[in-house]
């Protein structure tokens, strides 16, 4: 049920969604991977939509370097763990709801342990094989994958339901050189801003997702456009789900 | 024929996009990209290896389905295509 004080604070979004899509948020628990620069936005906007449950990972510090983009974390941060950081401020925005910070580095060994009984994963990792290993823990558990990545001005995002769209194996086969990447805070804004509003749309039922699209976000043009993304039948995460599922997709 | 090319975030930095060109006929999708990115090192070495060949992590599209980079060397190009090249990007 939602709370007296719960209706008001939500007010206007219930206006959207109604009690029951309120009602579901609260319900809902998400496991956003990183505390970093997409991590941040994501992590605030939807402790103040109010998913009831929210487990965030990350195993780094918070470097000086980092606050131009991460906002969960500030100068009087560096150098503390970010799930300390982001558990203080996440509970400043919203006390009403649980968060659980793990100081952790995700691997093969403890993915499906992390995750739980999340209902989705929210993808805020800055590298391709941790990625690779949640996608497939999202494939395995039948739950969502909210990808986004960041560099530079430029993002991209799109969410991957299992058996229905592309997995991320499907759609980046082999994964973009690693580096040093430049980026602008804006650009994870807008991104992590993005994957949020997709979890909030999933939870609650409403609007289109970005379920078979890939968004790309061109922060020096102002333009976002998206590209339409294929399931790949021989992809060796999910190319078995789909064989299965064939018959009763739409 | 008309043919254009439409490159995303990194490479739309360095090659511009949305370039309009007039290919003969017989040309493939690699050797069209190729002809773009002539002028231009930089972008021709964001896109293609030491071998000619395209990046392995970058994704081809032409007229919105997605093209194999194996493929993209035997693969023609026709009157009216649109061909993209998009470079995922990995950070968080």
């Amino acid at each position: 049920m939602v709370s007296k004080r719960e209706l008001e604070r939500y007010k206007r979004q219930i206006l959207l969604f109604g009690e029951e899509g309120q009602e579901r948020l609260k319900r809902s628990h998400i496991f956003i991977a990183g505390a970093g620069g997409l991590g941040s936005p994501i992590a605030i906007y939807l402790a103040v939509a109010g998913v009831g449950t929210i487990t965030i990972v990350d195993m780094d510090a918070v470097d000086v370097s980092n606050l131009n983009r991460q906002i969960l974390h500030t100068d009087r941060d560096v150098g503390k763990k970010k799930t300390v950081s982001a558990i203080e401020k996440l509970r400043e925005y919203n006390a009403d709801i649980t968060i659980n910070a793990i100081d952790t580095m995700i691997t093969a060994d403890n993915g499906h342990e992390l995750v739980g009984r999340a209902d989705g994963i929210v993808d805020a990792m800055d590298n391709f094989p941790v990625r690779y290993l949640l996608n497939r823990v999202a494939l395995a558990r039948k739950i969502p994958f909210f990808h986004g990545a960041i560099r530079g001005f430029h993002g991209q995002a799109t969410t991957i339901l299992p058996g229905k769209t592309p997995c991320l194996e499907c759609i980046f086969k082999d994964a973009p050189p690693k580096e040093v990447f430049p980026v602008v805070g804006t650009t994870a804004g807008v991104i992590g801003t993005i994957q949020a509003n997709e979890v909030i749309k999933y939870l609650t039922g409403h609007g289109d997702l970005l379920a078979g699209r890939l968004f790309i976000w061109d922060g020096l043009a102002a333009t976002g456009e998206h590209l339409m993304i294929e399931k790949n039948p021989a992809c060796p995460a999910c190319g078995a789900m789909h064989n299965q599922t064939k018959g009763t997709e739409r | 024929m008309k043919v254009k090319v439409r490159f995303f975030a990194r490479f739309r930095e360095l090659l511009g996009t949305d370039i309009i060109l007039e290919p003969p006929a017989g040309t493939t999708f690699t050797t069209l990209v190729l002809e773009v990115t002539r002028k231009n090192r930089e972008g021709h070495d964001a896109i293609f290896d030491e071998t000619g060949a395209f990046r392995e992590f970058v994704i081809l599209m032409r007229n919105g389905k997605r093209v194999e980079s194996a493929d993209a060397g035997s693969l023609g190009v026709a009157d009216g295509d649109e061909i993209a090249v998009f470079p995922p990007v990995a950070g968080g």
